[in-house]
């Protein structure tokens, strides 16, 4: 690939601070900047600076307010992590924000351990505050046909995640639930989880996501199976 | 906690914006409620306009304001105003998930070149002031048509500038000039310095 030009250069940088570059071409031009004439550097910067400052104007045109429990479970999961000042809980709460905060307080939970952890000084870290300080993390939640909610933590680039079930009724004496990371090809083990562990909430690392694209659960006699044995009564994709 | 709501009332202004994001670097849960509050209709809006999906959309904003907690200390005044700063962030959240849902599922563009507006009564009027909204509709309205839609496809669809010249059989040079066009039109329109 021949290096292009400064003028070749100064032309990517709208795009650039559009993020309308792909990964492959973002790395490309900021390798090239650090070689840049402070000349095409500065103006490089200036665009960039321009473009952002617009768009930042611009969002006034596409607002819209996001729903109240967001700010609750935010407020909720910075207050731990926050030195000696707390907030009084939200005074003004209706039914939606209540549900869909018992959906979420958990991974919050889970979220300002991972912070906490990212603040302590020890430098020894662990699998879930390495997810949860991923650039690339992500969240998805589901519910539980029988009750309650499966919430996924994970980050591809750490390559593992962290579940949580949160108010799940315990399965049947006799059987357990078992995780299962699956592609189109297989369905891997990621563990089980019998009554005691599930009530009323509780969590689990799992490491080596792989190329898996979902996480499914299904109920299995004993102490768990090989390969699933019995329907998935739940599942949680991961993009 | 009546401080929080008359903030929200106050006009957005960088300044305060500033100070609000140096004390989130502190740890002040105060002030960043604040900053939530000041804020949160661009952010989730904007999130919103380039997922189409509420659940993602809200999972998004989350990890966007945990993202200032944690990395408030980052903003560098120098580089920007705090606002430019948070909306990069968002918009880099909310394309990088969309690439990744479309890698995932090759989702069709379903919106046309004329949807930049968001609905009326879906907005936040009690954050946006109705007369900055209004300026800028109409500089987005003074755009033409071929400028509107290479924003439309680039910010708000997360489209490569490569995939907008191939959506519309042009080519690179002719787009990139497009987007940058309709940018300094914005900027001129709008008064950004």
């Amino acid at each position: 690939m021949t290096e292009p030009t400064a003028p070749d250069l100064m032309t990517l940088a709208t795009p650039y601070a559009l993020h309308a570059v792909s990964q492959a071409e973002n790395d490309d031009i900021e390798r090239q900047l650090t070689t840049a004439p402070d000349l095409v550097l500065r103006a490089f910067a200036d665009e960039v600076r321009a473009v952002r400052e617009t768009m930042a104007v611009v969002s006034s045109a596409t607002a819209i307010e996001p729903p109240d429990g967001l700010r609750d479970r935010l407020l909720a999961a910075v207050n731990d992590n926050a030195p000696g000042r707390r907030l009084n809980p939200p005074q003004r709460r209706n039914w939606r924000s209540i549900v869909m905060s018992a959906a979420a307080a958990l991974v919050v939970g889970l979220i300002v351990v991972g912070i906490g952890w990212a603040i302590r000084p020890e430098p020894k870290s662990t699998t879930a505050e390495q997810i949860f300080t991923a650039s690339d993390v992500r969240t998805v939640s589901g519910p539980i046909p029988t009750g309650g909610t499966a919430t996924v933590v994970y980050s591809r680039e750490r390559n593992a995640a962290v579940l949580v079930m949160n108010n799940v009724a315990p399965p049947r004496a006799g059987t357990v639930y078992q995780m299962w990371l699956v592609n189109s090809e297989r369905a891997r083990s990621a563990g089980t989880m019998d009554a005691a562990a599930v009530a009323p909430s509780t969590t689990a690392v799992l490491p080596d996501l792989g190329d898996s694209t979902a996480l499914a659960f299904t109920v299995e006699p004993g102490a768990g199976s090989s390969q699933p044995t019995s329907p998935i009564f739940a599942k949680l994709a991961l993009t | 906690m009546t401080l929080f709501e008359s903030a929200a009332r106050l006009p957005l202004v960088t300044a305060d914006l500033d100070a609000l994001l140096r004390r989130v670097a502190q740890r002040d849960v105060e002030a960043f409620a604040s900053f939530y509050d000041h804020t949160r209709a661009r952010v989730f809006g904007l999130v919103t306009r380039v997922l189409r999906d509420p659940g993602y959309s809200e999972e998004t904003t989350q990890e966007v304001y945990l993202q200032v907690w944690q990395n408030a200390t980052n903003y560098n005044p120098s580089a920007g105003s705090p606002l430019a700063w948070l909306m990069t962030l968002a918009h880099r959240r909310a394309v990088d998930r969309v690439r990744s849902e479309q890698a995932a599922s090759q989702r069709e563009s379903r919106y046309g070149a004329a949807n930049v507006e968001t609905p009326a009564d879906r907005v936040a009027e009690a954050v946006i002031h109705l007369d900055e909204r209004r300026q800028v509709t109409q500089c987005l309205d003074s755009l033409t048509d071929a400028q509107r839609e290479c924003i439309q496809l680039a910010y708000y669809e997360g489209l490569t500038y490569v995939q907008v010249s191939e959506r519309l059989a042009a080519n690179l040079a002719t787009i990139k000039s497009r987007m940058r066009d309709a940018i300094r039109g914005l900027r001129n329109c709008l008064g950004v310095s």
